[in-house]
């Protein structure tokens, strides 16, 4: 089960990440878009994923990696992600739901650009919602 | 040119469809980062209750996104897509041999108020809808 108590707490910052032109292109081309120089409209998930690692990793937050499932997934853009820029992650835990004995589990993350800040820093937030199956649930896999 | 305020609701944008195969799901995951077994492993799929190898939900979005973004320069729309969101209400079974097709359907929800237009996806497996829903709008 996971600790509730963590629900409303935000993860320190990421360090920032450069986006790069080779793993811009390696993202376009592997979902086939022609123009390998334009970040694809779900590139920033190649950032915020591991920008949870460290609560993932986290054995008070009791989070088994091995019953997840991505069960939502959201993007709003501020602004487009542009080659260069230096992004870095917020993750916050937004809410825990217990369903018929499953969790769900909803992150947020706030993508801003290294150097600039308040509204002018933010480049996009993006939501993550997590299945965590339950007991029940692996039992009868 | 077209402009955002050309279309309203109910009207049918387009149909994609997608053949994909492990080998896609490899490529994906080097680029995307998420080495998740159950996306590139029959036994690890297993184990963890799944028929087979499935894709990633983020493989399937970033395809229905590429349809969206293919249909924008089509018809010639100046705009970028601002909110993007998806369920992922089954999963996309990839067989060794067969491989599979993803199918994305895409209708006009909404315009907005504020000309933004949200578009409604629907995105097909096989009999399965994989994405459940989706949207997109653009601006």
């Amino acid at each position: 089960m996971l600790n509730p108590s963590y629900v409303g707490r935000s993860l320190p910052a990421t360090q920032p990440v450069t986006i790069t032109a080779q793993s811009v292109a390696a993202f376009a081309r592997s979902l086939g878009f022609a123009d390998e120089s334009t970040p694809p409209p779900t590139y920033l998930i190649s950032l915020t994923l591991p920008a949870s690692n460290s609560l993932v990793d986290d054995p008070d937050f009791g989070l088994d990696f091995t019953r997840v499932l991505h069960r939502e997934q959201r993007f709003n853009y501020l602004r487009p992600v542009e080659i260069g820029h230096s992004l870095t992650c917020t993750v916050t835990v937004e809410s825990i739901k217990t369903v018929a004995g499953n969790e769900l589990l909803s992150l947020r993350t706030d993508v801003a650009e290294e150097g600039k800040s308040g509204d002018e820093a933010q480049v996009a937030k993006v939501w993550t919602t997590l299945f965590v199956a339950g007991d029940a649930a692996m039992e009868g896999k | 040119m077209a402009t955002l305020t050309d279309f309203s609701a109910g009207d049918e944008l387009f149909t994609r469809s997608f053949p994909i195969d492990r080998a896609d799901l490899v490529e994906y995951a080097k680029a995307s980062g998420d080495h998740n077994p159950i996306h590139q492993d029959e036994a690890a799929a297993k184990a963890a209750g799944l028929p087979n190898v499935i894709a990633h939900g983020m493989y399937t979005m970033g395809l229905a996104s590429r349809a969206v973004s293919e249909w924008v320069e089509q018809v010639g729309l100046d705009a970028q897509l601002s909110d993007f969101t998806a369920r992922f209400a089954k999963p996309v079974v990839v067989p060794a041999d067969t491989g599979a097709e993803i199918v994305v359907t895409a209708k006009v929800r909404k315009l907005h108020e504020d000309g933004a237009l949200e578009i409604n996806l629907v995105v097909t497996s096989g009999a399965d809808k994989v994405l459940a829903p989706a949207r997109a709008t653009l601006r």
